[in-house]
């Protein structure tokens, strides 16, 4: 069993263990009936014209699970969903990803796939903004936009017919992050939400879940104005390396960014799945009890943290009834 | 000298068919992809798998399928001798393409073409069925990190000293120069994939200890199907809703 | 390894230079340190110490060995540190040897003193059994079992604590012997002798990035380090050995200062860790 790595006294198991026994009661019982682990049969109706999806195979006209995770039934289709696995792509999924070669008219990004993924410079805004054909010029410039380990967000467009991912970055929205810091996730705590990018206006932050586990929290940037800078400048800005470093993110800024990655962190080791609410809630919790910023990966926090969230869902249980 | 005292009783108080405790722990290695620390006895060995992921050399990469990589060490304090050399030699290179071999036999490699999957096992107490520790460690290692698999892979070992078949050897019963039968299987498939014997022994005795074995190897695949079970349970219902 | 962003790296040397790094620990705050004893249960001491997501296992072997003509006095003292793949795919095959000998050698010149055994923060008088004939031979193994950056300062604290669990079995040995002879020796199987471990001293590891330096760097930090200065330091503020990794210069008087530092940051880690390794033996003892 995934164990909480941490140093926790007497006291502090107790009441890790009874929140996390509630939390036990609260989930819905039927997702724990329908845990399966690999070459389990899965109980179905034969009769039904049924489809098969992911993490299922035929073996000698049962159906077997795969993987180990919850099966999920939707109208005729069948399929185990995976916990803990390698991202699952989605068409219109927004990502977060890491350029690990620049190649030929495209970037090759990390993205917690089983393969990287592919961005084409057509899929690309140009940064002076116009619609055109690119030219051997752009590809010899291809390191200007982006180059190695630079974090890059973007969405899926689709699917190759070999298995391998496709990119585009072509709304403001996308593109390169900077100023902050990059945290990685399990995939199966990012839930698929009506918004993934989430501007934190009292703390002046950007919040990127990108759908792959690949969680970003840094400085707010304005939506990609700034891209649009002239060749002449960007020539000119390289030259003064000094000044850029002079300005540093501001400390109170950076003591948000900081609050905010640790409280995906505390949620990740605890397996919570992660939304913005839930962070929001978690930085609050930890101002009010006026913890140390480093001290919100202690053990402390974290059975703080979980006792909170058996309260939060007990409520929100309650309300449904 | 005398493995099986005349009231049935081995050198460590089993009894014949019985097997050491087994104990299994997922998740303990955090930043590979799945991982696993699986205890025979006295035996230890950690599992960790990396992988699907992107073939890191473009000449070993299969167009239609996965391409599985394992690599077997043992820790310098993990023998009762110290060991020289805790890699590279040829105990490790056969077992490490042992384990290769059956465990790409149950992974679905067809899934995830043109990718790796590494799987790399680290024993760090040996005391005997070091071989089938390392495979039950993978088969954890590989569900934990949610690769398809046709089948989990469970692997025992029974040998035959005092004219007993004795089940899961520990390394003194080993080293005694009687035949130590190891065995792999594919439970729900009821299928062999793994066998492999050294020294001597008359066909109708072979059976008998290799049903032993295989009894021990489904005995190991209940118990490593419930700590799986009891894993995914436990990861559901603190993701939430 | 995995590579940092140009945004990203100027983020960490930002942070390090307002003293607020990533996980929002100042420069000279330790991660926390879990010390697990008695992992190996078949070797004579062993530890397993956590530090954040950095694990580490060391053990202790002894045998009994004849000790070398020129020092019949002392026991001998062998570390040597092994990276599992599990860490890392990188150190797969051969891949993890170079950085294996890299800590080896460190932790054996922070730890063993020189050559002639002098300064040594493991006493090897305490070794011997029968001067010039029968020794201790004390075998101390390091284990990689995942990398968060911080080896060294995880691999010394495990050491400590496993040299803390070490019982050397008690030797009983005949006397009725020929000066020429091997004497026979009995190995009690009962009786232990446990090791004195207050002087054995601590690596305090010090990454200088930027203009400031930083205690316990996770591996993020450590892509940035211009320099690191690893200082042994005992109870009594004795330094007992020092390396330095990276190539860039440093100034002397930095060097000084960063001592200085390391002397401090010490105190409180030798606490830190002697308690550590109490609470650990003292679950041990009840399970």
């Amino acid at each position: 069993m995934r164990g909480l790595q941490l140093p926790l006294s007497q006291t502090q198991r107790i009441r890790l263990q009874r929140a996390l026994e509630k939390l036990q009661s609260l989930s819905c019982k039927a997702n724990s009936d329908a845990s399966v682990t690999v070459a389990d049969t899965i109980p179905v109706n034969y009769e039904d014209a049924l489809l098969k999806g992911h993490g299922t195979t035929d073996l000698n006209g049962d159906l077997v699970a795969t993987v180990c995770g919850v099966v999920e039934r939707i109208n005729k289709l069948v399929y185990v969903r995976a916990l803990r696995a390698r991202y699952k792509p989605e068409v219109g999924d927004i990502v977060v990803g890491r350029v690990v070669e620049v190649s030929q008219k495209r970037w090759r990004l990390e993205i917690n796939f089983s393969l990287d993924a592919i961005l084409m410079l057509s899929s690309m805004n140009m940064p002076d903004g116009i619609q055109r054909r690119r030219t051997a010029l752009d590809e010899l410039n291809m390191r200007g936009i982006f180059e190695e380990n630079d974090v890059v967000c973007a969405e899926v467009r689709n699917f190759q017919h070999d298995g391998s991912l496709q990119l585009q970055a072509r709304s403001q929205k996308y593109g390169k992050l900077e100023k902050g810091q990059l945290l990685i996730v399990d995939p199966y705590l990012v839930k698929k939400s009506k918004q993934h990018f989430h501007h934190l206006e009292q703390f002046g932050i950007d919040l990127v879940l990108g759908r792959n586990g690949f969680i970003w929290v840094g400085e707010h940037v304005e939506a990609r104005d700034s891209m649009v800078v002239d060749q002449a400048n960007s020539s000119e800005q390289s030259m003064v390396p000094e000044e850029k470093n002079k300005t540093h993110t501001p400390l109170e800024m950076r003591q948000n960014i900081c609050r905010i990655a640790n409280a995906v962190r505390v949620l990740s080791t605890l397996g919570f799945s992660i939304d913005a609410d839930l962070i929001l809630e978690t930085v609050e919790l930890s101002s009010t009890v006026k913890i140390d910023i480093h001290d919100m990966l202690g053990s402390e926090f974290h059975v703080l943290v979980a006792e909170r969230e058996a309260e939060r869902r007990s409520l929100v249980g309650k309300r449904k009834r | 000298m005398e493995y099986v005292s005349p009231e049935g009783l081995r050198l460590d108080g089993r009894r014949p068919m019985e097997m050491r405790q087994l104990r299994a722990e997922i998740g303990t290695v955090a930043k590979a992809n799945g991982s696993a620390v699986f205890e025979m006895g006295n035996t230890k060995v950690i599992a960790a798998v990396y992988g699907p992921r992107e073939v890191q050399n473009r000449s070993q990469q299969i167009n239609d399928q996965a391409l599985v990589r394992c690599e077997y060490s043992m820790a310098n304090f993990s023998t009762g001798d110290r060991m020289r050399k805790p890699k590279g030699d040829r105990r490790s290179t056969e077992i490490s393409l042992v384990i290769r071999q059956t465990m790409e036999a149950c992974i679905l490699t067809h899934l995830m073409p043109r990718s790796q999957i590494d799987i790399f096992v680290q024993v760090l107490q040996a005391d005997g069925g070091t071989r089938s520790a390392c495979i039950n460690a993978a088969t954890l290692a590989l569900a934990d990190a949610g690769i398809p698999m046709r089948d989990i892979v469970t692997s025992c070992s029974a040998g035959y000293l005092n004219s007993t078949p004795l089940l899961d050897l520990n390394y003194i019963e080993d080293s005694a120069g009687g035949p130590d039968v190891t065995v792999g299987i594919l439970p729900k498939l009821d299928k062999v994939t793994l066998l492999q014997m050294d020294a001597k022994l008359p066909v109708d005795i072979f059976e008998t200890v290799m049903g032993l074995a295989i009894e021990g190897c489904k005995a190991i695949a209940n118990y490593i199907r419930e700590v799986l079970l009891e894993n995914t349970k436990q990861l559901e219902y603190r993701r939430g809703l | 390894m995995v590579g940092l962003s140009v945004g990203e790296k100027h983020f960490i040397q930002g942070g390090i230079a307002q003293d607020l790094r990533s996980d929002g620990r100042k420069r000279l705050t330790y991660r926390p340190i879990y010390v697990e004893t008695g992992v190996i249960p078949q070797a004579h001491g062993s530890a397993r110490v956590r530090l954040g997501a950095t694990d580490v296992i060391a053990s202790v072997k002894a045998e009994l060995g004849k000790p070398s003509a020129l020092q019949p006095d002392k026991g001998k003292i062998a570390i040597y540190v092994d990276c599992s793949p599990t860490a890392a795919p990188m150190f797969e095959g051969r891949g993890g040897e170079e950085l294996s000998t890299e800590l080896s050698v460190a932790l054996q010149r922070c730890l063993l003193g020189g050559k002639s055994g002098a300064g040594a923060g493991i006493d090897p008088t305490s070794l011997v059994v029968v001067e010039g004939k029968v020794c201790w031979d004390l075998y101390i193994d390091g284990l990689v079992i995942s990398s968060d950056g911080n080896l060294l300062d995880a691999l010394a604290a495990a050491i400590k604590a496993a040299l803390s669990n070490t019982g050397i079995p008690k030797v009983d040995v005949a006397v009725e012997t020929r000066s020429d002879e091997q004497p026979e020796v009995n190995i009690s199987d009962e009786e232990f002798l446990q090791f004195d471990t207050s002087g054995i001293p601590v690596i305090v590891t010090l990454t200088k990035v930027g203009r400031h330096y930083i205690v316990d760097a996770t591996s993020e930090e450590e892509s940035q380090m211009s320099s690191a200065v690893s200082i042994s330091v005992n109870r009594k503020g004795h330094i007992c050995g020092l390396t330095k990794r990276g190539g860039v210069g440093l100034d002397p008087s930095i060097i000084l200062d960063m001592i200085s530092v390391a002397k401090h940051v010490s105190e409180q880690l030798i606490n830190k860790l002697d308690s550590e390794i109490a609470a650990a033996e003292a679950s041990e003892e009840e399970s």
